[in-house]
């Protein structure tokens, strides 16, 4: 939490970071929609004659170990670890958004529950949980997504609580609840905007966060399973060859550090301008 | 007297809240980690003693005896709660039990693997500071400056780098290019150096940027003015005067580092093949060693949780308002 708070608040570059960060995320988005509707190869075609093949008119980025086309295989990765990414981030928030609140409004006892629950998920490093879940359960879409999602949330729940609390002591709130208005109102008009203020930086540099955990999964033999196309599988299937394949290998990196890329510029150019129109 | 209680409530209470809230957490990580374990080997369809034996004496060695040995040596015959019971009193004790696999003591295994990802995260930890330190004062003391752009660009793009890919490239240009130093395995000091540069700079990534803000935020801070007014030279003023207080963000933030140090460790060993607890944990859940890796999480996650004590214990020595805190 407050390591992203503090990398957010900076740098007078903001406005053209936040631009780069826009155009990054719309050319990804292009290609996830339109990509699998391309005239590409199939992306699990092997042929093994042409094995680990320099770029060609056929296979513009070349050939993998089992004759694959990486260009089709790099493309048809897109939707599979942007759109995982985006759909873990937006459970997770949702999640974490409810609790949040749940824990802000209610008594103590709701409250210190929900609260020591996100503690306990806190408790493990970085992918741990994500990682024993995914092993355990044996690879696959299912316990990686749980397990993103799961490592997810509590940053999500703590972030709603603490605005939530704030908010809930300031004079617009007392106000309006003299004045009469319905919880619902006061939800809807006076607590949310603030809280998904917040959110809405916090879930970006959570898309870049994910993409990274799904690659590193993926790398680590945990995540999609072979022989989807999934980038951080694609680098580890061709890791051995990587002497006499660089620019297959390059593919698939560069689209991880791109998506990533715009993803951290977008959050990063959010939270300044956030944060400059709160003070 | 009076003044004597006031003192040792100051100095005492924080540092007891500290060691409660680490210690529970320590405490958490196991009793979650063996409840996963044992629920995976519960849950798990088919009959867990036959998937032990296979493990143990491999598919085609297995007979109907060495099962029915097993279920009894095991109690896996007995209520489930009965060997929840059992489990978890187990791991109390210390008991880690064996690995499936090799069937020697994980305890043994751990102990022996242990020492290379602390020398590999030790290693990785102060050279990320050799790097980040000097590149974030110098940054931070001219915001704006060519330093301050150059290396905040740069941070942002390792930053959105996995650290797979870092050590991919590091690998390629000094291992296999230039074949300055051996890309992977274990057998001198050497083989060291490649991962824990790879840690280095994703760690680096991160802490030049907090550094730098620590710096900007200091050296504009009244006292820092009030100093220089008092006619302190800027250069002395920010020594006896800011840092020790820009050092408060950096060390709370080294503390937070210690989760990306874990995720950087279990991906680098493994790409580099390299003998320590990540790696050991990766192959045992693909091996599906249980005891294996719920010794593994285990230690990982005391591991974790005295880092982040030692931060603790630091920002407590560092600043003398949390000190307080705790006697009010």
């Amino acid at each position: 939490m407050s390591a992203i708070a503090t990398l957010g608040i900076s740098n007078n570059a903001a406005p053209l970071g936040l631009r780069v960060g826009i155009a990054l995320i719309a050319v990804l988005a292009l290609l996830c929609l339109i990509g699998p509707w391309l005239p590409l190869a199939d992306p699990n075609a092997q042929d093994l004659l042409r094995t680990l093949a320099a770029p060609s008119l056929a296979h513009p980025l070349g050939t993998d170990h089992l004759g694959r086309s990486i260009l089709s295989r790099t493309v048809h990765g897109a939707p599979r670890s942007l759109g995982i990414a985006v759909i873990c981030v937006a459970i997770a928030t949702s999640v974490g958004l409810l609790l949040g609140l749940v824990a802000a409004a209610g008594n103590r006892w709701t409250d210190g529950l929900i609260m020591r629950l996100a503690d306990l998920v806190l408790a493990f490093p970085g992918l741990l949980l994500a990682l024993l879940l995914a092993g355990l359960m044996g690879g696959g879409i299912i316990p990686m997504m749980i397990g993103i999602k799961l490592t997810l949330w509590p940053q999500f729940a703590r972030m709603a609580r603490a605005t939530a609390r704030v908010t809930l002591q300031e004079a617009h709130v007392e106000a309006a609840r003299l004045a009469g208005l319905s919880q619902l109102h006061i939800l809807r008009h006076h607590l949310l905007p603030p809280v998904l203020r917040q959110t809405i930086s916090l879930a970006t540099l959570g898309v870049g966060a994910a993409i990274l955990s799904i690659s590193s999964l993926g790398f680590l033999g945990l995540g999609l399973q072979p022989p989807t196309p999934e980038w951080g599988a694609m680098i580890s299937e061709l890791l051995p060859y990587v002497a006499e394949a660089p620019v297959q290998m390059a593919a698939p990196c560069l689209m991880i550090v791109t998506s990533v890329l715009g993803f951290t510029l977008l959050g990063e150019g959010l939270t300044a301008q956030l944060v400059g129109s709160d003070t | 007297m009076q003044r004597d209680e006031i003192r040792s409530n100051m100095t005492l209470s924080p540092l007891i809240r500290i060691i409660a809230v680490r210690l529970a957490q320590a405490l958490a990580t196991a009793w979650v980690l063996a409840t996963l374990c044992f629920a995976f080997v519960h849950a798990l369809p088919g009959d867990a003693a036959l998937r032990i034996a296979a493990a143990r004496v491999g598919e085609d060695r297995l007979t109907q005896e060495i099962t029915d040995r097993i279920r009894r040596e095991e109690g896996l015959d007995r209520p489930l709660i009965v060997q929840y019971a059992h489990w978890i009193g187990r791991l109390a004790q210390g008991d880690l039990g064996n690995s499936l696999v090799t069937r020697k003591p994980v305890l043994s295994e751990l102990a022996y693997h242990a020492r290379f990802t602390l020398g590999l995260g030790l290693a990785g930890w102060l050279l990320s500071y050799l790097i980040a330190l000097p590149l974030g004062l110098s940054a931070g003391l001219r915001p704006g400056g060519a330093v301050d752009r150059t290396s905040q660009g740069v941070a942002v793009l390792l930053a959105s780098t996995p650290s797979f890919l870092i050590g991919i490239l590091l690998i390629s240009l000094f291992a296999l290019s230039l074949r300055w130093l051996p890309p992977a395995g274990y057998r001198t000091g050497w083989h060291m150096l490649l991962p824990a540069l790879t840690l280095a700079l994703g760690l680096a990534a991160y802490s030049v940027r907090v550094i730098r803000n620590a710096v900007v935020d200091v050296r504009s801070a009244f006292f820092m003015t009030f100093a220089q007014i008092r006619g302190l030279d800027p250069a002395t003023a920010f020594r006896r005067h800011g840092v020790r207080s820009a050092a408060i963000p950096i060390v709370t933030f080294m503390a937070l580092q210690m989760g990306y140090v874990i995720d950087g460790f279990v991906v680098i060993e493994t790409l580099f093949n390299y003998p320590g607890l990540g790696d050991l944990l990766i192959k045992s859940l693909l091996a599906r060693d249980v005891p294996m890796i719920m010794g593994t999480g285990i230690i990982i996650g005391l591991m974790f949780a005295l880092a982040n004590l030692l931060a603790d214990l630091a920002c407590l020595w560092l600043d003398p308002r949390q000190r307080l805190q705790g006697a009010t």
